[in-house]
């Protein structure tokens, strides 16, 4: 999760023509490979379609740091297999389906801003999901700083060791109760300080 | 475990577009419901238990591969009609990251939302019978987290017919090849019929059995937070009713 801020600066500061190119665009060409990775069944097709996406990936110099993030949904895709008999034709168009999907997604966030994602989504989404999207967003990044001093507080008991179950389970239960807490106050100074700004359940981007 | 973790492309299209329309639906009646001041009021807090909710998700015990969903705790925070909202948004941020496919979005909010709706009332109707806090929030998680492994078993099944053709796509060519070759007698031709079938048993056998060690984990993190939050501000825990 820590790749979150990782893929917001490569996607600010990247400078290929993928990141020019308009979010609109973008989130149009990750429609675009979500229907052909929907509705193909041929491996030929899915081949063709990865190998172009990887070929984006490196054209628009995407660092291959988040490359495994593109391998993490075959984990899920390793239990679905179960329902076949492990036909290899399918386990490869399963796999392929995965890897598409999932590179066209990370190409898009390592390359679009979020902010940029969610002004786009605005046209077309309830300005409340989006609001709610945003405000998430941010207080990901709020809350990630939380679990990083928490983490050391943790480490500090002792941790999450299998040698004492009951000791860890408390241990990180504790943390997760600590990281809501801290979460919820923060969340109270968040809405005093956006009702002063005058907040009415929208928020206003730049080019509005 | 209790949601789905499909990526896009695998079930029908059928399912997960009925499953957005049926979200879609579901989010504009509770935005009706709700108060807008209540709403306005409510978003940060919203977006803080969303962004709980997706680092939950990112934490890993790793034997086994679960991680907790918070839904219950969230649920019990949040109340009903913003529940669904939030799970909206985590499983979009989510599928962003790979966790679950763009398009199975719709189901998994339906799934992971009746998680925490029935949560949030489990552990109210059980507060009124006891006021032990661990117990009352075990049971409640316990519960609605069984019951929305139930739902997202009985959704994937729905997609039964769509595995089989995907599993006999590359057969279709050479069907017809495969017959002039040999003729099959009807013992040999019922074998491979049944073995050709989707195999949903196995499926069933590994999420429930997985499931239940992630209810019982996820029943425990989540007692021992919440009364984590019931000893510093239990006033929280009723915020919702109060208004």
């Amino acid at each position: 999760m820590i790749q979150i801020s990782y893929l917001d600066y490569l996607a600010i500061e990247g400078g290929s023509f993928l990141h020019r190119l308009s979010p609109g665009v973008k989130i149009l060409g990750i429609g675009f490979v979500l229907l052909w990775v929907t509705l193909l069944r041929s491996l030929t097709g899915l081949i063709l379609l990865y190998g172009i996406l990887l070929l984006l990936f490196f054209i628009s110099r995407t660092s291959l740091k988040v490359l495994p993030l593109t391998f993490y949904p075959l984990l899920f895709a390793t239990l679905f297999i179960f329902i076949s008999h492990f036909q290899l034709h399918f386990i490869l168009l399963v796999f392929l389906k995965v890897l598409s999907a999932a590179t066209g997604v990370v190409l898009l966030l390592a390359t679009t801003p979020y902010p940029f994602i969610f002004q786009t989504l605005n046209r077309f989404l309830p300005s409340v999901f989006v609001t709610a999207l945003f405000l998430t967003y941010r207080s990901m990044f709020i809350l990630l700083k939380v679990l990083e001093e928490t983490q050391h507080a943790l480490y500090l008991r002792g941790g999450f060791q299998w040698k004492h179950p009951w000791r860890s389970l408390i241990n990180l239960s504790n943390a997760f109760g600590h990281l809501i807490m801290t979460g919820i106050n923060n969340s109270e100074k968040m809405y005093e300080s956006m009702r002063l700004r005058g907040f009415k359940n929208r928020i206003h981007y730049r080019s509005d | 475990m209790s949601h789905i973790h499909l990526p896009d492309g695998i079930l029908p299209v059928w399912l997960w577009g009925s499953g957005y329309v049926l979200a879609v639906l579901i989010a504009w009646l509770f935005s009706r419901l709700i108060k807008k001041e209540d709403l306005t009021r409510r978003l940060p807090l919203l977006g803080m238990m969303a962004a709980a909710m997706v680092l939950g998700a990112s934490v890993e015990i790793v034997p086994i591969a679960y991680h907790v969903n918070l839904t219950v705790a969230s649920g019990i925070l949040l109340g009903p009609s913003l529940i669904f909202l939030a799970t909206f948004v985590v499983n979009l941020i989510l599928a962003l990251f790979g966790h679950g496919g763009i398009t199975v979005i719709g189901l998994n909010t339906l799934i992971l939302s009746l998680e925490g709706i029935l949560g949030h009332f489990f552990f109210r109707a059980f507060w009124r019978i006891s006021n032990r806090i661990i117990p009352v929030a075990f049971l409640s998680t316990f519960l609605a987290l069984s019951l929305s492994t139930f739902s997202m078993i009985g959704v994937v099944r729905l997609g039964v017919d769509h595995y089989e053709e995907l599993l006999h796509t590359h057969e279709k060519k050479g069907l017809f090849e495969l017959k002039l070759l040999k003729e099959k007698t009807g013992h040999e031709e019922h074998e491979e019929e049944a073995s050709e079938k989707v195999n949903f048993r196995r499926f069933m056998a590994i999420v429930l059995s997985l499931g239940f060690l992630g209810w019982l984990l996820e029943g425990v993190i989540t007692s021992l937070i919440l009364r984590y939050i019931y000893r510093l501000r239990p006033e929280l825990l009723w915020m919702i009713d109060k208004g």
